[in-house]
């Protein structure tokens, strides 16, 4: 009863009969999922609490990893492999899949060390590269002008919404090929969210964006494309301006008119 | 009298005996440390640092065997159980987690923490002294190690606890390994806790004297020879305090002024970072 669109251009990820069981649990939390994620756009993942599209992000990095138990099923399919392969180099993966959290995490170091910690990580110790790189990254997630001066101070003295933005700069600095957002803006206020959702816009020219969202608005603001999700299943992909206007599914048209979520 | 007035006077009566009993407990503290300071001052001059143990009578007689004997036993058990300590409760921390193992070594640590001292003294007495043969700093160290561990343990694993796991996460996401994220990320959340963790842990075993009674024993001049029995500012203080001889219960109460003075400083500097650490 899904509603796929079929994505005619490059799609950076594709996503095929998957399914996913948490530890313990009798039933799987998603279920035979197939969903293509195009390059360079923002695909945006909505739907009611618990409906499971927190728990799809995160099979993208295979976060689900760092909890034993959990099982995975079907495909996800990224540069030609299948990353749900367990000989997958999650580290490997990680750098090319990054992601961003609800609640800004910004490391107990200096602004510098935060976002050159991905690319310490990958071995880089040249200076003069890394300052480069810092300012690049930091210039990118367009937070360059309010630390500029104060790169050595603790990251946790900035705002969330500058944290947010130094942890976007921390997670692009390493040249990632998707970037996911999990509910960015929740923690953050109506202007914070505007420059994290201005930003988001911009990025796309670079990474592939997936973003988590409650805010249906949010959604439609960002998102080249909209996959709504209930109940473990995804119910319909398409069009942003398509699926918030015209949707063809009854349970997507419900909940986007607020019927139920 | 109505009803009301009578809770009234109940609340004002509790109040009272609450407040009486809160000033009673802490009075006993600060009496203790009146005595000392009084006592301890009056007995304090430089030769206490210059010289070392001397027979009752001697002026030339001093503490410098003990403090330095104190020192080494402190540091050297410092040495050898802070590693072990914040190791293994980072193990419980990031590892063992829930686990059952993780369980039992909790409270395994938690029933240590409230043995007798001189049970480990007994102990380290038969695995460490009667192989060797004689008294030595390095049973010292090692008991007073063992009592130092459970609360090292304890605070690491609490500590490490505190630090968010989105953060843990989101340095996973970055593609670090779990040791990178152990050292970099979670270490750092928690370093003002763990430091307090080790400096309450040395506080702690700063005062002990009995796990010292029979693995350093005590002697009355300068060592540095860790295979040797080894003077500590806790069993000189017991040695001098119950001799009959006035100069050497002066010297023993100033034992127990720069000893207590050290332990009450480890104290209020732990509490310090912990406050100012988690202000950040």
């Amino acid at each position: 009863m899904a509603s796929i669109i079929d994505i005619k251009d490059e799609c950076a990820l594709q996503v095929r009969d998957f399914e996913f069981t948490y530890k313990g649990a009798d039933a799987p939390s998603l279920k035979k999922v197939t969903m293509p994620i195009a390059k360079n756009s923002i695909t945006a993942l909505i739907g009611p609490s618990g409906c499971g599209k927190t728990t799809l992000l995160r099979a993208f990095n295979r976060m689900h990893d760092l909890y034993p138990g959990n099982a995975y099923k079907g495909e996800i399919e990224f540069e030609g492999r299948n990353i749900l392969d367990p000989k997958e180099d999650l580290i490997h993966l990680r750098t090319k899949i990054g992601m961003i959290f609800q609640k800004p995490t910004a490391f107990p170091m200096s602004i510098f060390d935060n976002v050159a910690y991905g690319m310490r990580l990958q071995g880089i110790k040249n200076k003069t590269e890394l300052n480069d790189r810092v300012e690049k990254a930091l210039k990118d997630a367009a937070i360059w002008k309010e630390v500029s001066d104060r790169l050595k101070n603790d990251a946790n003295g900035l705002s969330g919404g500058q944290q947010q933005r130094l942890c976007i700069a921390r997670a692009i600095a390493v040249e990632p090929e998707v970037l996911l957002f999990d509910e960015p803006t929740s923690a953050l206020d109506p202007i914070s969210t505007q420059g994290i959702e201005k930003l988001v816009i911009e990025l796309k020219e670079k990474v592939s964006i997936i973003i988590v969202t409650h805010n249906m608005q949010q959604a439609a603001r960002v998102s080249d494309y909209t996959g709504f999700m209930y109940l473990g299943e995804l119910i319909e992909l398409g069009h942003t301006e398509e699926l918030f206007v015209t949707p063809k599914e009854k349970l997507t048209q419900e909940y986007i008119t607020g019927k139920f979520g | 009298m109505t009803a009301v007035q009578k809770r009234v006077l109940v609340n004002k009566i509790i109040l009272a005996l609450s407040t009486l009993s809160a000033v009673v407990a802490i009075a006993f503290l600060f009496w203790i440390l009146g005595v000392l300071v009084m006592k301890g001052v009056g007995a304090l001059n430089w030769n206490i640092f210059i010289y070392e143990g001397a027979p009752p009578g001697y002026a030339e007689s001093g503490l410098k065997h003990a403090l330095v004997g104190q020192a080494i036993l402190v540091g050297l058990a410092t040495v050898i159980g802070v590693p072990l300590g914040i190791l293994a409760g980072t193990y419980l921390s990031e590892y063992g987690k829930n686990s059952k193992l993780a369980h039992l070594i909790r409270d395994i640590s938690d029933i240590m923490m409230s043995a007798p001292s001189i049970v480990i003294g007994a102990f380290v007495y038969a695995v460490v002294v009667m192989p060797m043969g004689h008294f030595s700093a390095w049973a010292g160290s090692i008991a007073l190690a063992i009592i130092m561990i459970p609360i090292i343990l304890r605070t690491t694993d609490d500590m490490l606890q505190l630090v968010p796991g989105t953060l843990r996460e989101a340095a996973f996401a970055l593609g670090a390994p779990k040791y990178k994220v152990i050292m970099d990320v979670v270490y750092r959340g928690a370093k003002a806790g763990i430091l307090t963790g080790v400096l309450l842990g040395i506080a702690r075993v700063g005062g002990e004297t009995a796990p010292l009674l029979f693995t350093s024993f005590n002697d009355n001049f300068f060592t540095t020879n860790l295979n040797d029995a080894m003077p500590s500012l806790t069993v000189t203080m017991f040695n001098y305090a119950i001799s009959p001889y006035a100069d050497w219960q002066q010297l023993g109460w100033a034992a127990a002024f720069i000893l207590s003075m050290f332990i009450l400083g480890l104290n209020i500097v732990g509490r310090l970072i912990l406050y100012f650490g988690k202000g950040k």
